[in-house]
Order: C-alpha cells, then structure tokens, then sequence
C-alpha cells in the first residue's frame, strides 16, 4: 500500500476514475437488473395470460380450455390478443364455443403414436361437432377423408352417450384418423342460439367427453 | 456483509418502480398485440376475399385450410366490406335448421354483430354497414309516405371487416341445399 506521501497526483486522478467506474458500474448493475425484471414481469405475465390463459378469461373442464368472451365485441383484451395470435376465425362465445385441448384426460399430450377413446354426452346444444388437428392446426390428411363428427353425424348409443376413436389404424364406429400427424389438438364446437353457452359465473353447462389414452406404439 | 446492510445499499426507488413499470409494459404488450401480429383471421382472408361480394369458400380439406383450426364441420359464406364509399346492405335468412350463423367479424376479429338460427323458424337479417352512427341512409319508406313492409334494417358502424356465414355441413344429400342458402347472402354497396 502506498504511504500517504507517495501518493502522486496521478495515483489520486486514477483512484478517483476507479471510484466513478465502479459507481457507473453499480448503477448500470441497478437498471441492468431494473430492465431485466421489468422485461420478464411485463411481458412474461401478458405473454402467459395471452397465451395460456387463466381462470379470468377462459374455462376449463378437465383437458378441455375454452375462451369465455372469445370474439366478442365486448371480449377482454387478452381474449382478443390470444385469437388475434392465433389466427382462427372467432364467433361470439355468446353462440358458439369452441374448447380446445391438446392433452387427455390425464394430462399427457395427445399425439398420433397412441390411441383414445373419447366419450362422452351430447352436449345438450342445438348443435356441435368434434374435429382432430394437429397442433399447428392443420387437418389431418387420410384416405377415409374423415376429420370430424358433427351431432348430425356421429353414431349415438340410445342414451344419448358416444364414444369417438382417435387412432392410426381403422376403428368400427366413431373413428378419427390420426396417422403420422405427431402432436394432436382436438376441438369440440357447440352451437346454441336460444341459451347462453356460459352461466355468468363462468360454469360448463354440461360434463365435457372424457378422452382416455388406449395404448401407445 | 449483514443483510441489514445489503438492504440499506438497494436502490428501493427502483426495487419499488420495477412492479409498476412492468405492469405498465403488460399493459402496453397486451393491448398491442392484436395490431402488431400479421397472421390474424382477417390479414389472412382479406387479400383473397373481393371487396363487397360474396364468396363462397370450397370445403375445408387438408392442404387447403384458409385458417388454423378452421374445421370442415361447417361451410362458409363471407363478404368482405368497405364502406368508405358509402353504405353496405347486407341481407341474408338464416335456414331454420340449427348452427347457421351471421356474424358481422371486425380487422381485430371482433363480433360487432352475431346473429344464430333457430330451429323451426327462419332468421331474416337485414344489416346496413355504415362508416359511422350518424351516416345517411336514405330516404325512409315511411318518410315517403310508403308503409314499409320489412323490418328496417339494423344499422352497424364499420369501415372495414367481413361478414361470416357458417352452416353446418350435413353431408352429401345436403350440400346443394347449404351451397344454394349460403348464395343467398347478399352484400352490396348502396349508391345514392
């Protein structure tokens, strides 16, 4: 360490300029951390609420997630961010809801390497229909030239119950192919013009089909 | 150092701004993104769509989708309007079969108008798309001294966007029956 005498009018203009770098430092070190945090903060939350969605916008009955004011004039603005994104063709919500889900009822992510079974009830709409996609949304190419089931055209039990097969191979009764499509999304439309498809609190009329995984190549 | 210290080194003016400018950017974030994406429904369809005509589009089939997640459940009628020139008449009655359904769709994919069939009895719609509330709309019938005989038409503000028709596809035995309702949609500009 230098002695007090020692120290040269060049010593004490290079420790003065240490100090500012190191206070310049300290404060770039601040909003570095100030900007970072605010970017993750800011458009992490709208990102997710945009995105994924959460009990506010949308709702969601087991892997089934629909957008509760989607294409409405009134929706929120996350609601119209999320269509907007994705590029669909929105009807109010107040007719026409559409649930999306892209896992089975257990959680794991649909793909076209395995086999389901979804069941379920007839909505209780004036109409619906459900339809296979691939995740990009795209439909699904097949021979069959099948890629949904409409209330007019699915194959009911007198129960009013139904059964769709998701699956690679030919299945009897309701079959969707799958073949060859990777990660899978399935949607199911319902139409109503006389009753609201949503109770204000935001509950599901009725039980949304079950989708069970089979078995997997 | 003790975390006393360390807490009375923080810059808390800017600890205590980062919540408020990120939520300020989550604000700003959400409400732009609708205007900044370029894949949404309405930037995808309107360059292939004329402008105050109606066309019908072919059946939805793999390699051909329009749109993402657009099922082939349902066939489609829509007529993409400007009315900067003056008002558009749009008429169309929906079939009394359930799942047709009118909606007046906004650039920002906004339903300003939805209008869905009920089964057993017809639908008539009768819109007039004007660029703002206050825009001429003619002479009525009844202020020229005719009784009207029609409901009059229900007045929308919009300068741009497209009218959707969605009917159902029954199948095979159906299709020219839905093909011949769908063409029944009418959208033309009103000169006076």
């Amino acid at each position: 360490m230098l002695s007090h005498s020692a120290l040269t009018p060049v010593h004490v203009v290079l420790h003065k300029v240490q100090k500012r770098i190191a206070i310049v430092f300290a404060i770039l070190g601040d909003w570095a951390a100030f900007i970072g945090a605010v970017m993750i903060l800011g458009l992490g939350t709208s990102w997710y609420m945009i995105d994924v969605g959460t009990p506010l916008t949308t709702v969601r009955q087991g892997p089934w997630l629909g957008w509760v004011s989607g294409g409405r004039a009134d929706a929120d603005p996350y609601t119209r961010a999320h269509f907007t994104r994705l590029g669909t063709l929105q009807l109010s919500a107040e007719n026409v809801l559409t649930y999306v889900a892209y896992t089975d009822s257990d959680g794991h992510r649909l793909h076209s390497s395995c086999d389901y079974s979804v069941e379920g009830r007839e909505p209780g709409t004036n109409w619906w229909s459900i339809t296979v996609f691939n995740d990009r949304g795209e439909l699904i190419a097949n021979p069959a030239q099948r890629y949904d089931f409409t209330a007019q055209t699915i194959a009911l039990r007198p129960d009013g119950s139904f059964t769709v097969a998701l699956a690679r191979d030919a299945r009897p009764g309701n079959w969707l192919p799958t073949g060859g499509a990777g990660r899978l999304a399935l949607t199911l439309t319902t139409i109503d013009a006389t009753a609201p498809l949503l109770t204000k609190t935001g509950a599901v009329p009725r039980p949304l089909p079950a989708i069970r995984r089979i078995q997997c190549r | 150092m003790t975390l006393r210290d360390r807490l009375g080194q923080a810059n808390w003016q800017l600890i205590l701004a980062a919540p408020v400018a990120a939520g300020i950017l989550h604000i700003c974030a959400t409400l732009a993104a609708p205007y900044i994406t370029a894949d949404s429904a309405y930037a995808r369809l309107a360059p292939a769509l004329p402008v105050n005509k109606v066309q019908v589009l072919a059946e939805v089939a793999p390699g051909s989708e329009p749109l993402p997640f657009l099922s082939p459940d349902s066939r489609y009628a829509l007529c993409r309007f400007d009315t900067s020139a003056g008002p558009v008449n749009v008429t169309m009655t929906l079939p009394p079969d359930p799942g047709w359904m009118l909606a007046v769709m906004s650039p920002q994919g906004d339903n300003i108008y939805a209008s869905a069939s009920t089964p057993g009895r017809i639908t008539p719609v009768t819109l007039a798309l004007v660029p703002s509330e206050d825009h001429f709309l003619g002479v009525t019938p009844e202020a020229r001294g005719i009784a009207r005989d029609t409901e009059p038409p229900v007045a929308l503000a919009a300068k741009h966007g497209i009218v959707v028709v969605r009917a159902p596809d029954r199948g095979l035995s159906y299709r020219r029956d839905t093909e011949a309702s769908l063409n029944s949609l009418r959208c033309s500009a009103t000169h006076f």
